[in-house]
């Protein structure tokens, strides 16, 4: 459904990133995962056609999204950051501006959406909360029924209420109709809950894709007490953290497999403990804290 | 189309409405006071200066399309800029020359409807005390005022589409030359037999608005 392949970009002199190549297979839901700075955004915006990259090429739908045919992108539902729409509309305006644009336009599940939301029918966009303009937007999508979604991190400003009920509609809608979704979020806990596989960047580079299950599944943050201060500098153990010689880290090794890793480097070490952890903690423990 | 006229139609109605009613008031002004001051010393001294001295009588309306059309144009596309909602536009299922077409002609029909409305008020208004050929004198004098505006409009949202600072600046410095072609002349009908060179002129302009559509598109940021 997306493929981009050996992308580079700059901004200016500063790289974003070099030679980064990734796909979304179709029907699955993708969440694009990195630190500030990273180029999540960047990267929603050389898909969504905004941003031409200094090489490499993104393709959806086969078409290269630079070229793309305007027609085709009926079938693409683009969400901006902080759920930008035409504040100046109401919710029925906005709904028949953009019915003239889809041909399978479904009204009927906007209109069923914008029910549950507290706002009168004259009340404009831009006087509602920051969680009603979400629902207002995730229903114009899911109204315009594209195959597939890009949302650029569609948890901003939204409180946990709405950001639950935001991704259990999205799940819902996707996963009933086989959509394929491609987000971005800075809440990972909202990632666990709605994404199949995830992406986790890194400062120029991707540092892993795989399915969440996976990452959940093989993941261990390791504990352990060092008995004197040494450095560990054990590629298997990703960003190790020292405090008082507590060590918090974590790779894809079995604890058994961890422990012996440290014993072949000769590490002196007791109350050894290894646990699985949630998406936020596995992110955190490949990128780092800093 | 209609989608696209329906969308700035809600964005812009108050701004539009305002200004058609500002600037007719204006030319009600202008036209109300040389009445005043027709029956105060007698239409034959205005007709006289209008035959010998060049006089025109609506030099306060000089500026003010230029103005209308920079307003216009800074109402309808900062917000969108501003507020990102130029790439909703963008990811239309359309052409960007259509969309953003649709979004500019629908600010020049608004102008010219204005535009309209105040040559016809005045029309009606100077009629009534000069001679045919005097009213026509005065209103080709205004009509490259008018055109200003129109011109104005285009190249402002050229300005405000530009994503990029300094060719925002560079963009008004070249805006500003172009513009002092409409008022290098204060001689009444100066402009006659370059009128339809000027029309031409704002037409090709119009070309230049997508040429920062492309530039946004592209990240020239």
């Amino acid at each position: 459904m997306i493929e981009c392949k050996h992308l580079t970009h700059y901004y200016g002199k500063r790289l974003i990133y070099e030679d980064l190549s990734f796909t979304v297979p179709q029907g699955r839901i993708l969440g694009l995962l990195g630190k500030n700075g990273t180029g999540k955004t960047t990267t929603i915006n050389l898909l969504s056609g905004f941003l031409k990259p200094h090489s490499g090429e993104c393709r959806i739908f086969g078409q290269d999204v630079q070229q793309m045919e305007p027609a085709l992108r009926r079938n693409i539902g683009l969400l901006i950051e902080g759920h930008v729409q035409y504040t100046f509309m109401d919710i029925r305006q906005i709904e028949r501006f953009y019915a003239r644009f889809y041909p399978n336009w479904k009204s009927k599940i906007y209109y069923e959406l914008m029910d549950l939301l507290q706002v009168a029918p004259k009340q404009r966009i831009s006087r509602m909360s920051c969680g009603q303009r979400s629902q207002v937007a995730l229903g114009l999508l899911m109204a315009q029924d594209p195959e597939l979604l890009i949302l650029d991190d569609f948890s901003l400003g939204l409180d946990p209420g709405y950001r639950r009920l935001f991704i259990d509609y999205l799940r819902d809608f996707v996963k009933s109709k086989g959509k394929t979704v491609f987000l971005t979020s800075h809440i990972i806990q909202d990632m666990e809950r709605l994404i199949d596989d995830c992406i986790i960047m890194d400062y120029g580079h991707i540092l892993l894709q795989k399915p969440v299950s996976y990452l959940l599944e093989n993941y261990y943050q390791y504990n352990f007490t060092l008995s004197q201060p040494c450095r560990l500098d054990i590629p298997e153990f990703y960003h190790p953290n020292i405090l008082h010689n507590r060590v918090e880290t974590g790779g894809f090794l079995p604890p058994e497999a961890a422990e012996g890793i440290l014993q072949a480097h000769g590490v002196d070490y007791s109350d050894f403990s290894a646990r699985h952890v949630p998406l936020e903690d596995i992110f955190i423990g490949l990128t780092g804290k800093y | 189309m209609n989608a696209f006229f329906y969308k700035e139609w809600l964005k812009n109605r108050w701004f539009y409405l305002l200004s058609a009613a500002f600037s007719l008031l204006l030319c009600l002004y202008v036209t109300l006071n040389l009445h005043r001051l027709c029956n105060l010393r007698g239409a034959a001294h205005f007709w006289e200066a209008a035959l010998t001295k060049d006089a025109i009588f609506i030099q306060l309306l000089h500026y003010m399309p230029l103005l209308l059309g920079i307003a216009a144009a800074l109402v309808q596309f900062i917000p969108e800029m501003l507020q990102k909602r130029i790439k909703l536009t963008l990811h239309l299922p359309c052409n960007y020359f259509y969309s953003i077409g649709s979004m500019l002609l629908f600010g020049l029909c608004m102008l010219c409807c204005i535009f309209l409305l105040n040559l016809s008020a005045l029309g009606i208004a100077l009629r009534s005390i000069f001679a045919p050929e005097i009213v026509s004198r005065i209103l080709l004098t205004a009509l490259p005022w008018y055109l200003s505006g129109l011109t104005a409009y285009v190249l402002c949202a050229w300005i405000c589409l530009e994503p990029n600072w300094k060719r925002r600046v560079l963009n008004g410095i070249v805006s500003a030359c172009v513009l002092r072609i409409f008022f290098m002349s204060d001689t009444p009908e100066a402009y006659n037999r370059f009128l339809p060179i000027l029309a031409v002129y704002t037409l090709l302009i119009c070309a230049l608005p997508f040429i920062s559509v492309e530039r946004f598109k592209t990240g020239k940021d």
